[in-house]
C-alpha cells in the first residue's frame, strides 16, 4: 500500500481550485495561532482539517468568516484575491459557516430563520410564502427534511443542524465550513448528515470539515488537511491513510489510541441511585427515575446524546443540585441530604463536564483551585484562616504528580490549555484517595495527549477498586473505557448493554428506541 | 520566592499603568479647559498640587477627604469581590453617621473608651443594614443595583428624620447634640490641621478587608462566588449566605465611615449632613480596581483634589468644578477601556494586560 501524501497543500486537487489559503499568519500577543498556513479546496472537495485543540484550526476558519483579519498572507476564492473583513464579507463569497453553537431563533419557526436577515419582501413586508417555498425547494434538493412552519424550539439538534445548513445554502454558499458538526449527533444522524454531505458536494460545493474525530474523517473527506501548533503539518490522501498515521501526525508522537484494559475486579456496590427525579434550572424533568448502581472496581459508562439528562444526573449524584425525590447512596449510607461538601468528605470525586464554569475559577491561582474543596480543612485552614502557602506547597506537588504545565501553583487557571486545566481538575479530584469519581465528560475539549493520560488515570483508579460513573458524549470513550454501558434519553436509562455492543445497537437506544419497541 | 515577589511587583504595576495614564489624560484635557477659562494651566495645577500636598495643612486636607472615601471605596470593593455591586454606601454611612452621633453623646461619659464602642455600635448597624439588599437578592433575586439604590432614600430618611426630631438639639441648628470632646476622635497634630486619626481607622480597615478578602476562609468563598458562581456552587460553597455576607460587610465599612465622619469630624450628625461620599466611594473602587491598596490610593487621588481645588480657585480664577471634570474624565477613561485602546492604541492595554477585565469585567 503506497501513501499519497502531497505537501503543504498545493497539490493534489483534481478539480478546479475554488479557494485558497496562503501564508496565513495570526498571533494574539505572543501566541502565534496559525503560522504561515496554506490549504486549497478543490470544487467538489470534502476537505478534512484535522488538529488537537488550540491547534489553530478555529482561527483559520474565523479568518476565512471574516471574524479575525490575518496579520499575513491572503485568501483566494475562485481565483480572485479576497478581502474578507466581516462575516457579510464572506457570504458574498459565497462562503457559509456552520458553527459548532447554533444560532437559532427557537420561537421563529423553521424558515423564519433561514430567510432571517436576507428576507424575501412583498412591499415592505415579509414574503412568508415565498420563504416557506424557497425553504421547501432547497431542503428537498439536498434531502434536508425539516418542516419549514415548525418552530425551532420543537426541532431535535440533528434538525437544528439541517436548519444551519439550510441558512448557508439560502445565501448561496458555495463553500461550507462544518465546525465539529458530529459532536451532537447520535451515529444514525451523523450517517444521515455525511450522506447530505455528499449530495452537496455531487452538487458542486465544495466542504471543510474540522473535526478531532479520526475515523469519521476517513470515512467522509477526499484529503486531510493536519494542522499542529498553528503550522500545517502535512495534507495527506483519506484514502491512502489510516487512524494511526493521522493521530500521529497530529500529536507528533506515537499515541495509543486505545487504553489496554485489565479484567474487572468487581467489589461492593459503592454509589447506587434509585427513583432519582431532578428538575433542570428550567424546571422540566431533566432525571426521570433513574436507578443505577457503580461498584467497587467497575467503570459504568453513561452513554447518551448530549443534553438528555446527563449534567443533571451527575450534579444530583455530587450534590451540587437537589434531587427532586429517590435515592443516593455512597457506601450504603444515605446521603440524599447531605450537600456537595459532605459527599466530598466521604470520598466522592466529582470531575465535573464544564471545567470553565465549574471545575475551576479561572481566574483563581491553579493553587487556589487546587484547594477549592479544601481550603477549610487542615493543613489549609484553622480558625477560620487560610494559609495560601500550604495550598501553594501541596498544588505543586499535586501539579507535578498529574503533568499540568506549567507545573506553577501560581499560574492563573484560565491561562492553561484546555487539556492541562482538565488535569488539574483531576489532579485535585483524585489526590485526595477518593472512593467514588464521577467523571463527566472528562476529555471534552482536551488534546489527544491529555486524553490518554486521563484515560490511564481512570483505569488506574478502577484497578485500585474506585468506582467510576463515566458521563460521556463520546461513545468511542465509552466503549474502550467501560465495564457496563447505561443509555440515557430523555431522563431515563434505557438499556445497558456490554463494552462490545455495536454502534447501531447503542445508536438506537441513544435515540429512545429501547428493544420492545423496535419491530413497531 | 523572589519570583513570586517579582510577579507581585509587576502586577501591582500593571494594575496602575491604566490609572496613571487616565490620569495624565485627564489632565491634559484639563488644561484646555483651564486655558479656555482665560487662565494659565501651569499656574492652576501647580496651585492645585500645592493645595493638595504642598503643606502640612494641605497634606492634612486631603486625609480628612480621604477617610471617609477609603471606607465607602471598600464597601464597595468587597461586595464587588463577590460580584455584586453596592450602589448603597451612601445609605449605609447615614446610618453609621446617625449611630454614632446617638451613642457618641450617650456614651460620652465614658470618654475615649466609648470611640471604639460607638464604632462597633456602627459596625453592626451597617452589616444589618447592608445585609438587608443581601437577604433581598439571595431569598428572592431581586437585583442588588435597584435594592441598594432604593435603600439609599430609606437610610438618608430614616437618618435625617432621628436627626430632626426624636435626637434632635435644642437651639436653631438642626442636628443632633454635640458629642463631648473627649468622645471624639482626637486630630493627629503634627500640623495636619484638622485630620484626625480616622485616617489610620480607614488604613486600618483597609488592612481588614484585605485580610478578610486573602486570607479567610470566608473572603475565599466570597471571591470563589465572585469570580466564578458556578465553580463555587460545584465545591459546596453557598451562593447565598456569601451574597448576604459580602453585601453586609461593605455596610459595615461603609457605616464605620460615617461613624468616623461625626466622631472625628462634626461631632455630631447635622441636617443637612455631609452629601455624597458614599457616591464617590464608587469612583474611588473602580479607580482601586476593587483591590484594599488600590482603594486608599484612589481614595487619596480624590481627597487630594478637592483639596487643591480649594487653593486653586483661591489664587486663581479656575472654579472648583474643573476638578469634578478631571475626576469624570478619570473614571470615565478607566472604566472604558476600549476607549483608551482607541486613544493610544494597543500596547497601553497590553501593558495593562488582562488584569483590566479582572478588575472591571463580568
Amino acid at each position: 500500500m503506497t501513501e499519497e501524501r502531497t505537501r503543504g497543500g498545493t497539490a493534489g486537487v483534481g478539480a478546479p481550485v475554488v479557494l485558497e489559503m496562503r501564508g496565513v499568519t495570526k498571533t494574539f500577543g505572543p501566541v502565534r495561532a496559525n503560522d504561515g498556513v496554506s490549504i486549497t479546496l478543490g470544487r467538489g472537495e470534502i476537505l478534512g482539517l484535522l488538529g488537537e485543540n488550540g491547534a489553530g484550526k478555529s482561527t483559520l476558519m474565523k479568518i476565512l468568516y471574516g471574524l479575525y483579519s490575518p496579520d499575513e498572507g491572503e485568501v483566494i476564492v475562485d481565483g480572485e484575491r479576497a478581502e474578507i473583513k466581516d462575516p457579510k464579507d464572506a457570504v458574498s463569497r459565497g462562503i457559509g459557516m456552520v458553527h459548532q453553537h447554533f444560532t437559532l431563533i427557537p420561537a421563529l419557526t423553521v424558515a423564519e430563520n433561514i430567510v432571517l436577515g436576507a428576507e424575501p419582501r412583498k412591499g415592505a413586508t415579509l414574503d412568508l410564502a415565498r420563504a416557506i417555498r424557497d425553504t421547501e425547494e432547497l431542503s428537498e434538493r439536498y434531502g434536508l427534511r425539516v418542516n419549514p412552519r415548525t418552530r425551532v424550539a420543537d426541532l431535535s439538534v440533528g434538525e437544528q443542524q439541517r436548519v444551519e445548513i439550510l441558512k448557508t445554502l439560502y445565501r448561496k454558499a458555495r463553500i461550507l465550513v462544518l465546525d465539529e458538526p458530529t459532536a451532537v449527533l447520535t451515529p444514525q444522524e451523523t450517517e444521515d448528515l455525511f450522506s447530505v454531505l455528499k449530495e452537496l458536494v455531487a452538487d458542486g460545493l465544495s466542504i471543510i470539515l474540522i473535526t478531532h474525530k479520526l475515523g469519521e474523517l476517513l470515512g467522509i473527506s477526499d484529503r486531510i488537511t493536519i494542522i499542529r501548533d498553528g503550522k500545517v503539518v502535512e495534507t495527506v490522501e483519506a484514502a491512502g491513510t489510516d487512524e494511526g498515521a493521522l493521530a500521529r501526525l497530529m500529536v507528533g508522537r506515537e499515541v495509543l489510541l486505545r487504553v489496554e484494559k485489565t479484567e474487572a475486579k468487581v467489589g461492593e456496590a459503592r454509589l447506587s441511585a434509585e427513583g432519582l427525579v431532578v428538575r433542570s434550572g428550567a424546571g422540566a424533568k431533566a432525571v426521570d427515575e433513574i436507578g443505577l448502581e457503580v461498584r467497587g472496581g467497575e467503570i459504568l459508562g453513561v452513554a447518551g446524546v448530549d443534553g438528555n439528562g446527563q449534567t443533571e444526573l451527575a450534579e444530583a449524584l455530587a450534590g451540587t443540585r437537589p434531587a427532586e425525590s429517590g435515592v443516593v447512596r455512597l457506601d450504603g449510607e444515605d446521603v440524599t441530604r447531605v450537600g456537595a461538601n459532605g459527599r466530598q468528605e466521604r470520598g466522592l470525586a466529582y470531575v465535573p463536564e464544564d471545567r470553565g464554569t465549574k471545575g475551576l475559577v479561572q481566574d483563581f491561582s491553579l493553587s487556589e483551585n487546587n484547594a477549592l474543596k479544601t481550603y477549610d480543612e487542615a493543613p489549609f485552614s484553622k480558625w477560620g484562616w487560610i494559609f495560601p502557602k500550604a495550598m501553594r506547597r501541596r498544588a505543586a506537588e499535586a501539579l507535578r504528580a498529574y503533568d499540568v504545565r506549567p507545573p506553577d501553583p501560581d499560574a492563573r487557571a484560565g491561562s492553561l490549555s484546555g487539556g492541562n486545566q482538565q488535569k488539574a481538575v483531576l489532579a485535585r479530584e483524585l489526590s485526595g484517595d477518593p472512593g467514588v469519581i464521577i467523571a463527566a465528560q472528562p476529555t471534552r475539549g482536551v488534546d489527544v495527549g491529555a486524553i490518554e493520560f486521563i484515560h490511564r488515570q481512570l483505569l488506574e483508579q478502577r484497578s485500585q477498586g474506585k468506582a467510576i460513573l463515566l458521563i460521556s458524549l463520546e461513545l468511542e470513550e465509552v466503549r474502550s473505557l467501560s465495564d457496563r454501558i447505561a443509555v440515557i434519553y430523555d431522563g431515563r436509562i434505557v438499556g445497558e448493554v456490554g463494552p462490545d455492543a455495536t454502534d447501531e445497537e447503542l445508536g438506537l437506544l441513544m435515540a429512545g428506541r429501547t428493544g420492545g419497541e423496535k419491530g413497531a | 520566592m523572589s519570583a513570586r515577589l517579582r510577579r507581585a511587583l509587576v502586577d501591582a504595576g500593571g494594575a496602575l499603568v491604566f490609572p496613571l495614564i487616565a490620569i495624565a489624560i485627564s489632565f491634559v484635557l484639563g488644561a484646555f479647559i483651564v486655558l479656555a477659562t482665560g487662565n494659565n494651566p501651569l499656574t492652576a495645577y501647580s496651585a492645585l498640587v500645592r493645595g493638595a500636598v504642598g503643606s502640612p495643612t494641605a497634606i492634612g486636607r486631603t486625609l480628612l477627604g480621604a477617610t471617609p472615601l477609603i471606607f465607602t471605596g471598600l464597601a464597595v470593593a468587597v461586595a464587588f469581590r463577590a460580584g455584586l455591586f453596592n450602589i448603597g454606601g451612601e445609605g449605609q454611612l447615614y446610618i453609621g453617621a446617625i449611630t454614632a452621633a446617638w451613642l457618641g453623646v450617650t456614651l460620652a461619659s465614658l470618654g475615649a473608651l466609648s470611640i471604639p464602642l460607638v464604632l462597633l455600635a456602627c459596625v453592626v448597624t451597617g452589616f444589618l443594614w447592608g445585609a438587608i439588599p443581601g437577604v433581598l437578592k439571595a431569598r428572592f433575586g431581586a437585583h442588588e443595583v435597584i435594592t441598594t439604590i432604593m435603600l439609599n432614600y430609606i437610610g438618608i430618611n430614616l437618618a435625617t428624620y432621628l436627626a430632626l426630631k426624636p435626637l434632635r438639639t435644642e437651639g436653631l441648628v438642626p442636628g443632633t447634640d454635640a458629642i463631648d470632646f473627649a468622645a471624639r476622635i482626637p486630630f493627629i497634630g503634627l500640623g495636619l490641621g484638622r485630620a484626625n486619626y480616622g485616617f489610620l481607622l480607614a488604613l486600618l480597615a483597609a488592612v481588614v478587608a484585605y485580610l478578610l478578602l486573602w486570607r479567610t476562609r470566608r473572603g475565599f468563598q466570597i471571591r470563589a462566588v465572585g469570580l466564578s458562581p458556578g465553580a463555587a456552587n460545584y465545591a459546596g460553597m453557598g451562593i447565598g449566605i456569601n451574597t448576604v455576607l459580602a453585601l453586609a460587610i461593605g455596610g459595615a465599612f461603609a457605616a464605620v465611615g460615617g461613624g468616623v465622619e461625626v466622631l472625628g469630624v462634626y461631632g455630631k450628625m447635622t441636617v443637612p449632613f455631609v452629601t455624597n461620599l458614599g457616591f464617590n466611594g464608587i469612583g474611588v473602587a473602580l479607580l482601586g480596581r476593587n483591590h484594599p491598596a488600590g482603594v486608599v490610593l484612589g481614595a487619596l487621588l480624590f481627597g487630594g483634589l478637592a483639596s487643591g481645588a480649594q487653593e486653586m480657585q483661591f489664587s486663581t480664577d479656575v472654579p472648583l468644578q474643573l476638578t469634578n471634570v478631571l475626576l469624570a474624565v478619570i473614571l470615565l477613561l478607566v472604566t472604558a477601556t476600549k476607549l483608551v485602546e482607541l486613544l493610544l492604541g494597543k500596547r497601553a492595554r497590553a501593558l495593562a494586560g488582562a488584569r483590566l477585565e479582572k478588575g472591571l469585567g463580568q
